[in-house]
């Protein structure tokens, strides 16, 4: 983010805005920053917390009026909102769909990944339906779609024609929008769910064990791009 | 929250990595007029952009518009995996503030907005690699008025 304030500011374009990780925007020294204490992947503070979005905001665009920079300076509010589960646990999200009997239906994760994504697809649905927004669609291919290009790259090591990556996001955008509307969904909860209950979580980290044993190094970096470290450590511990 | 003190050791570390040098010569844009006298863009590195439109890539400095019209879906194609995606997913705000800005030129708040916003993809390359595509959109901001971006990163 400083890179491009900096060649903006060299094209005669003012800039403000938000710092997530205070020591790099330091380092480069870049024009006017506002540093915000928020988790990475949030820096405006919490979802549907306009007031809050506004005040970050509004923080932000004071800095246009210094007369000297580089400037750098920090929002006063801490927004407590952990996204790794705490090692004491916390509030469990409570899933309205029954998987079955996972393994015990299938010994292929083509079908335990199918069983998963059908039975969440009507809280999918409805979930878009409520908030009439949907991030779900980088893939041009529906979920079940999805489901089966995992499930045949870890049953049969044959990676989908899309990259595997974008066929991971979507499928996460899927079961995480699928379940927003849960009471007491936070990113806590929805992010231990998602990587530690459910088949998907399993099959990505299956899926990342082929990746490290392939004999091409660029099949092997993908497994980097997978699974974030706090999910690696947890099954490690498990 | 990042302050890296309260992140474990392997992530403060993979953090710190990515720190550099001050950008010479320093860049200064000497105008202090109100944000409510300026034209704002928005340009967020969290690697969106319009359902359906080319992902981003790994390694990947170029840029995707972003309509500024209510009702337009984003999605994410962001190369790591080390942040938090759930908060997007629930409110794009919290990545791409394109509602409350809206609010904030209906209010006076801010003078106008443009109609196009931007995103690049922040992960995988050094500073300078951005230079180019950075010098390419700025012609674009000048000729739809722009003066100002506000920027947001992931």
């Amino acid at each position: 983010m400083s890179a491009i304030a900096y060649f903006l500011e060299r094209e005669g374009i003012a800039t403000t805005g938000i710092s997530l990780v205070r020591e790099n925007t330091v380092s480069f020294a870049p024009p006017r920053f506002l540093w915000v204490s928020f988790p990475l992947g949030r820096p405006l503070g919490e979802p549907d917390n306009a007031p809050l979005q506004r005040r970050v905001i509004a923080h932000a665009l004071e800095l246009l009026e210094r007369k000297a920079g580089p400037v750098l300076e920090d929002f006063p509010e801490d927004v407590v909102t952990p996204i790794a589960p705490a090692e004491d646990g916390g509030e469990s999200l409570v899933c309205p769909v029954s998987f079955g009997a996972g393994s015990a239906v299938s010994a292929d994760w083509q079908a335990r990944l199918r069983q998963e994504a059908s039975a969440l697809l009507p809280w999918y649905e409805a979930g878009t339906a409520a908030r009439d927004r949907t991030t779900f669609g980088i893939v041009d291919a529906d979920p079940l779609a999805l489901s089966q290009m995992l499930g045949t790259a870890v049953d049969e090591g044959e990676l989908p024609p899309h990259p595997i990556k974008h066929v991971l996001e979507d499928l996460k955008a899927f079961y995480t929008e699928s379940m927003l509307a849960q009471p007491g969904a936070d990113a806590v909860n929805l992010n231990e769910w998602l990587w530690m209950d459910t088949e998907l979580g399993r099959a990505m980290m299956a899926l990342r064990g082929h990746l490290l044993e392939a004999p091409e190094p660029r099949t092997r970096a993908l497994a980097d791009t997978v699974i974030p470290r706090w999910v690696i450590l947890a099954y490690e511990d498990n | 929250m990042v302050r890296l003190s309260d992140l474990p050791d392997y992530e403060a570390a993979h953090l710190l990595a990515k720190n550099g040098e001050p950008f010479s010569p320093p860049a200064w844009v000497a105008d202090t007029r109100p944000a409510s006298d300026r034209k704002f863009v928005l340009i967020t590195t969290a690697g969106i952009h319009p359902v359906g439109e080319e992902p981003f890539l790994s390694a990947d400095a170029s840029y995707r518009v972003l309509p500024g019209t209510p009702g337009v879906d984003f999605a994410m194609s962001h190369a790591s995996v080390n942040f938090d995606r759930t908060g997007f997913q629930q409110d794009v705000n919290v990545v791409f503030p394109v509602d409350r800005f809206r609010e904030l030129a209906a209010q006076g708040e801010v003078g106008a907005l443009a109609e196009h916003h931007y995103s690049f993809m922040g992960a995988g390359l050094t500073a300078p690699e951005y230079e180019s595509s950075v010098r390419a959109l700025a012609p674009v901001l000048r000729r739809e008025g722009v003066d100002t971006a506000f920027l947001t990163p992931v």
